[in-house]
């Protein structure tokens, strides 16, 4: 891969970031696994299945600057959340709502993704309440003169909220450093987008508003990343907010508390396993010779090593002592 | 009196609609600047008045048919009121809460319009929350396999709502008998557009939605007239919503306890009044031989006698008594 001409298809992105992609993907999805195993298992509560979003995901995450750009996941952004540097281990204390888990201490529902040092913002579990949120701290981001930027991720059922139109049109009005990632996979849990919405695109709303909008294969992980990374550039510019509308679908049922045979054919979920991200990257990247099957082979090993060994540990862990069932409420001032 | 196919530009209507249109817009005017003098004579507690949107309300009003047709009008309406069918003293009645008022017996707002016979649909205070409610009254119309229309109005700053994109959604989806009329006169209260929408005509946003948007000139009212009429034709052939966006200006302040000196420069009003919807038309009807200088004047003359008279009754009328204070609250059986 010495040709200008791949350097153009991969978006200047070198072998070593490639791979890193790949092993973000490939993490996320063992991590997905592993949380619906234990599920079924009884030994979580419940989880949100992101297998099928991980183009969508760590394209659009792997252009950012962790720890300096905020970032607003929803409830299925498990490859975002470790794109921007969250480990197996924290995602699994999440999931098992361990003492030590750093998302919320155990309290937040499994997958409402946090991390103060990585400024990933907890959000609430009602759709869309994370974009006005997102909207807010690119506002701050202006006002204070950063060229942080903000990114606000959520679903195609978010779009109809009033939420979700009121973050639009600030950032348009403020020309704020944001981006909004719209992971649109046909379905808000069982309401089909033609049920959601009467016109094919919703990136075409971001005119409304008074910037771009996109609509970009979810499933391509490069051509996210090339459409994020223009969003990016932008916010970081100055000139405003990027509406992006990544179409992907979820391999999975919504969560563990869905049955989705009641409102997809089998034939609609086979036909998109087919284009199953973790299976086309592998093989794009063997095409442009950045991978090989023992290449392969070792991250997918490593992955799910670090899965396991996660899994281990996080299991062996304390859950949060009863005392402290009133902690993280209320502001805690020193020495009280 | 001129036939129909002899006026240019009337858009179909007849000499005599084309009066009436007039004299509608005239006592949109007077019974505006009635309450506002009532209120600053210590008569009425709160005025909100709609001078300058005369024809963006008369023009969008008048394609609808009163008491089948549905209308949400906002508080800024008293044009859309008075062409359905509400008469001053109905309006009057309201702005001094009087026992007899229709739009709530003397207890909501004034220019909260309420008309149940006329089916002018009572909204609340907080902006926009009545575009959900036309929404849904579309949808029952559409359920009932009706073919009534639903128009609901609001202003520039009512498309910041998520009430407003959650209405309009709604009725792209369900391909919905409504037409939404933002009635954007360049201020909420004091919110210039610039701060409220990073685009220069919000109709751009009925491809949101997946219908029809125009932006058209709210002072001239055969035109607003033609895009309304187009859009009822539309919604009441199954042929879904439509955007509305009628540029006008209100050359008033905002309200009764409204300074709008702070925020907007006498010479930008003075800009607007220059093109006052209602000296336009008078000039339109005149220019066309639609009718004379004589007879418009009798009609300004017949308009200002029935807000008169209209006042007159409306002041000797009785205030609700205290005993019926909890009437109208719950259902009454």
């Amino acid at each position: 891969m010495t040709a200008t001409t791949e350097a153009i298809k991969t978006h200047g992105l070198t072998e070593k970031q490639l791979l890193q992609m790949l092993e973000k993907m490939l993490l996320a999805r063992a991590l997905s696994i592993r949380q619906r195993m234990l599920q079924r298992m009884g030994k979580g509560p419940m989880t949100f299945s992101g297998e099928g979003h991980e183009a969508a995901q760590v394209g659009s995450a792997f252009t950012l600057r962790p720890g300096v750009d905020w970032v607003f996941p929803y409830y299925r952004d498990v490859a975002v959340a470790v794109t921007i540097g969250m480990t197996a281990v924290d995602i699994l204390r999440g999931f098992f709502a361990r003492r030590d888990d750093i998302n919320s201490g155990g309290r937040n529902m499994p997958s409402h993704f946090s991390h103060p040092g990585l400024r990933i913002v907890s959000g609430s579990a009602p759709i869309a309440t994370q974009l006005p949120h997102a909207v807010g701290a690119a506002l701050a981001a202006k006002l204070r003169r950063l060229d942080e930027i903000a990114v606000g991720y959520s679903g195609d059922g978010s779009t109809s909220t009033g939420d979700w139109h009121e973050s639009m049109n600030f950032a348009g009005v403020h020309r704020l450093p944001i981006v909004f990632v719209c992971e649109h996979n046909n379905y808000a849990i069982s309401v089909p987008w033609r049920k959601q919405a009467a016109i094919e695109n919703v990136s075409i709303r971001a005119e409304g508003y008074g910037f771009s909008g996109v609509t970009v294969d979810g499933n391509d992980v490069l051509a996210v990343y090339g459409a994020m990374s223009d969003a990016v550039k932008r916010a970081r510019a100055g000139e405003g907010p990027t509406l992006i509308e990544a179409k992907t679908y979820r391999l999975m049922p919504h969560s563990s508390d869905d049955d989705d045979r009641r409102y997809r054919t089998p034939e609609e979920v086979e036909a998109w396993s087919a284009k199953d991200p973790v299976v086309a990257f592998p093989r794009h990247l063997k095409e442009l010779g950045v991978l090989d099957d023992s290449a392969a082979k070792e991250i997918n090993d490593q992955v799910n090593r670090a899965v396991d060994e996660a899994t281990d540990q996080v299991e062996q862990e304390p859950q949060p002592d009863a005392q402290t069932a009133h902690r993280h409420v209320l502001v805690e001032q020193e020495g009280a | 009196m001129v036939s129909v196919k002899e006026i240019p530009g009337a858009a179909g209507l007849s000499g005599d609609q084309l009066l009436d249109i007039y004299y509608k817009m005239l006592l949109a005017r007077i019974v505006g600047q009635r309450e506002r003098m009532l209120n600053r004579m210590g008569k009425g507690p709160f005025a909100v008045t709609g001078e300058g949107h005369e024809a963006t309300q008369v023009g969008t009003a008048f394609p609808l048919k009163p008491g089948y047709d549905w209308v949400v009008p906002y508080y800024r309406d008293i044009g859309v009121a008075l062409t359905i069918g509400q008469s001053p003293r109905d309006l009057l009645l309201a702005h001094l809460s009087r026992a007899d008022d229709i739009s709530s017996g003397g207890r909501n707002m004034p220019s909260h319009f309420s008309d149940p016979p006329l089916r002018i649909v009572s909204g609340s205070a907080p902006v926009a929350t009545h575009l959900p409610h036309a929404a849904g009254i579309a949808l029952a119309s559409k359920l009932h396999g009706l073919d009534e229309v639903t128009v609901v109005y609001t202003g520039d700053g009512g498309t910041s709502t998520g009430d407003c994109h959650e209405a309009m959604n709604l009725a792209g989806v369900h391909k919905l008998a409504v037409i939404f009329v933002i009635e954007n006169n360049e201020y909420a209260i004091s919110v210039p557009t610039r701060k409220q929408f990073a685009v220069r005509d919000v109709s751009i946003r009925a491809q949101s939605y997946g219908f029809p948007g125009v932006t058209v000139d709210g002072n001239d009212v055969l035109a607003v007239y033609a895009a309304s009429k187009e859009a009822v034709e539309r919604a009441r052939n199954g042929d879904g919503a439509t955007l509305i966006e009628a540029k006008t200006y209100r050359l008033v302040p905002h309200t009764s306890d409204d300074d709008d000196r702070r925020y907007r420069s006498r010479e930008e009003v003075e800009q607007w009044t220059a093109k006052d919807p209602l000296i336009r038309y008078r000039t339109w009807l005149k220019q066309h031989d639609v009718t004379d200088e004589r007879v418009l004047d009798e009609l300004h003359e017949k308009a200002a006698r029935e807000v008169d008279e209209a006042t007159d009754e409306a002041e000797k009328a009785p205030t609700p008594t205290p005993e019926s204070a909890l009437r109208h609250v719950f259902v009454e059986e």
